[in-house]
């Protein structure tokens, strides 16, 4: 994937402005940043969330800048979001489900023929071993009856995740997906992204916990005020000036 | 329970229905019955709308009235059988279905709602004042039967009784209550609740929304169509009336008092409603006002209040600590 000056305003504000970057197929990348430098509006046009002001995004030799989300996600991208939004009256395995519905091959009018034909195939005992090795993946898997409002902050983080994966993503976007957490729940989510990561999926993760970005990413892009800064290995971008003075500046002052 | 133990409550439940007109023969009662199966129709298709996708829509009485004219229409003006009728009754609000889920792509929530109000207006107006198509208030009267099956020489079932009625109608509500829940628990149906907790989280796993809208819609609509159009031949008069507010209004009760979003609810709610309503003429005719409307009004606040996912909901929270005072 890659962009060409990729803009965003919103009325006067310019939320990201003539951002340039490319993802190689394979990478784990951190977009960091302070809070307002435009790392979610990224993520929310890389998605098809929201359209571009101007700019180009290109998937896969493909122009992908005037997609919708659902769109973007049919071609491999997936995304999951920085307050979580998991399906809350659905159970968790239903959650993983409806990620892993063909919509490739099946739209709507063609899931209603099917259902009439066949008795249900949410209840299919391929789908449901399939939704339960992805539970299983991120450690969920014996919560799957619950309702998903019912699991704890994190394990709904991991839920997103997993629905995410479900619907079989080259490209994952992370928005946040460590903020909140305890030093343990920490450990485990930074594993499950190694784990996706080393499935061959390429990984593109907004990050504000420091331990969690600098450990996994293989290369870091810094966004301040919605231009990009900085980019480069984890510690090439710590000891950039710029970065120092804009981002990381403020806590090592913060923290002598 | 086990899946055996269902069967046989299913198969017991089917056996009942089937044997009601020999055990009652009181024609004023399978009337009551036939009504309250039409509204189970109703509620079911409302529900689907309402209750799994969560498009509140407050004009449903206007496919019900659609299909109802349509096919009555038909009857009439082109010699139609109403065996056909009701198939046409269901495709043309089918069609008014579609057309009302366009808005829905833009609207949510109460602007949803007051622009599905304005479209069954619209619909009523319509009806009130094409008279050389409708007669206008006076309604469609003079509308045939379902045409009579000839099964040989001198053998032959008419449906100008109750009870042959009744029966068609059961065969009818056998097949929509297998459409949907087949539908309800289909990957459709769960794309559908998806949709309904958090639409652009439903969009970023690769679900149209869009797309969705307008099945849901398309399907909701077909089956009001179906039920309006059985109406029509069963009473055999139509009038604008039917697609009043009120009556959108009372399917909207039934289905809160029985549980939304649930498939049993709409058709308990139905039947209790039905029968409730019945029961409340005498105090109609005492104190000589429209209390029904009054007693609905009131049922959806104490619903709302105290048992927010109507009776469904009540009996599941019951059995549930009864179960588990037994395990205790």
């Amino acid at each position: 994937m890659r962009t060409e000056g990729l803009t965003r305003r919103f009325g006067g504000l310019c939320a990201l402005d003539n951002v340039d970057l490319s993802l190689s197929e394979g990478e784990i990348v951190g977009l960091i940043g302070p809070n307002g430098a435009g790392k979610t509006t990224l993520i929310n046009l890389l998605s098809g969330a929201l359209a571009p002001s101007q700019g180009k995004i290109v998937y896969q030799g493909k122009d992908i800048t005037r997609l919708k989300l659902h769109d973007v996600n049919l071609l491999g991208i997936a995304r999951t979001f920085q307050i979580v939004r998991v399906f809350k009256k659905l159970t968790v395995m239903e959650n993983v489900i409806t990620g892993l519905v063909d919509r490739r091959r099946h739209g709507p009018w063609d899931l209603v023929i099917r259902s009439l034909k066949h008795s249900s195939a949410a209840e299919d005992k391929e789908v449901r071993e399939g939704a339960q090795s992805l539970l299983d993946f991120v450690g969920i898997g014996k919560y799957r009856d619950e309702l998903a409002e019912n699991l704890p902050y994190a394990y709904t983080k991991r839920l997103e995740i997993a629905r995410a994966l479900a619907t079989g993503p080259r490209l994952l976007l992370l928005d946040e997906p460590s903020s909140g957490l305890n030093p343990r729940e920490l450990d485990d989510q930074i594993d499950i992204i190694r784990k996706i990561n080393g499935n061959g999926t390429t990984v593109f993760i907004i990050e504000h916990v420091m331990k969690v970005i600098m450990g996994i990413s293989h290369r870091l892009i810094v966004l301040h005020y919605g231009k990009k800064i900085a980019e480069g290995d984890a510690k090439d971008v710590y000891e950039d000036p710029q970065v120092v003075e804009a981002y990381l500046g403020e806590e090592r002052n913060a923290g002598s | 329970m086990s899946a055996s133990a269902s069967r046989l409550k299913a198969v017991l439940g089917i056996v009942v229905l089937i044997a009601v007109p020999w055990i009652i023969r009181d024609r004023y009662f399978l009337h009551l019955l036939i009504t309250a199966g039409i509204f189970v129709i109703l509620t079911s298709s409302w529900n689907l709308l309402a209750g799994f996708a969560g498009l509140l829509n407050l004009g449903h009485a206007a496919f019900y009235g659609a299909g109802a004219y349509a096919s009555a229409l038909l009857a009439i003006r082109l010699g139609l059988t109403p065996w056909i009728g009701l198939i046409c009754g269901g495709l043309v609000a089918g069609v008014f279905g579609f057309l009302l889920g366009i808005p829905s792509l833009r609207l949510s929530g109460p602007y949803l709602a007051i622009t599905t109000i304005g479209f069954a207006e619209i619909l009523r107006m319509v009806a009130m004042n094409w008279v050389s198509l409708t007669r206008g208030s006076l309604g469609l009267y003079g509308i045939p039967p379902l045409t009579a099956i000839r099964l040989g020489p001198g053998m032959r079932i008419d449906f100008y009784s109750e009870r042959n009625v009744y029966y068609i109608l059961l065969l009818l509500l056998f097949a929509t209550i297998f459409c949907f829940r087949r539908l309800t628990r289909s990957e459709f149906g769960l794309t559908l609740k998806a949709m309904r907790e958090d639409e652009i989280a439903a969009e970023s796993i690769g679900a149209d929304s869009n797309r969705y809208k307008l099945t849901v819609f398309t399907i909701s609509a077909f089956f009001a169509g179906v039920a309006g159009a059985f109406f029509a031949h069963y009473q055999r008069l139509v009038s604008p009336e039917t697609i009043g507010l009120g009556e959108t209004f009372t399917i909207l009760t039934m289905t809160v008092l029985g549980g939304l979003g649930t498939l049993t609810g709409p058709i308990l709610g139905a039947v209790l409603l039905t029968f409730l309503s019945e029961g409340l003429r005498f105090l109609e005719d005492m104190v000589k006002i429209d209390v029904r409307m009054v007693i609905y009004g009131l049922l959806l606040i104490v619903t709302m209040l105290f048992m927010r996912n109507g009776v469904m909901g009540l009996l599941t929270r019951v059995t549930d600590s009864v179960l588990s005072r037994k395990k205790g």
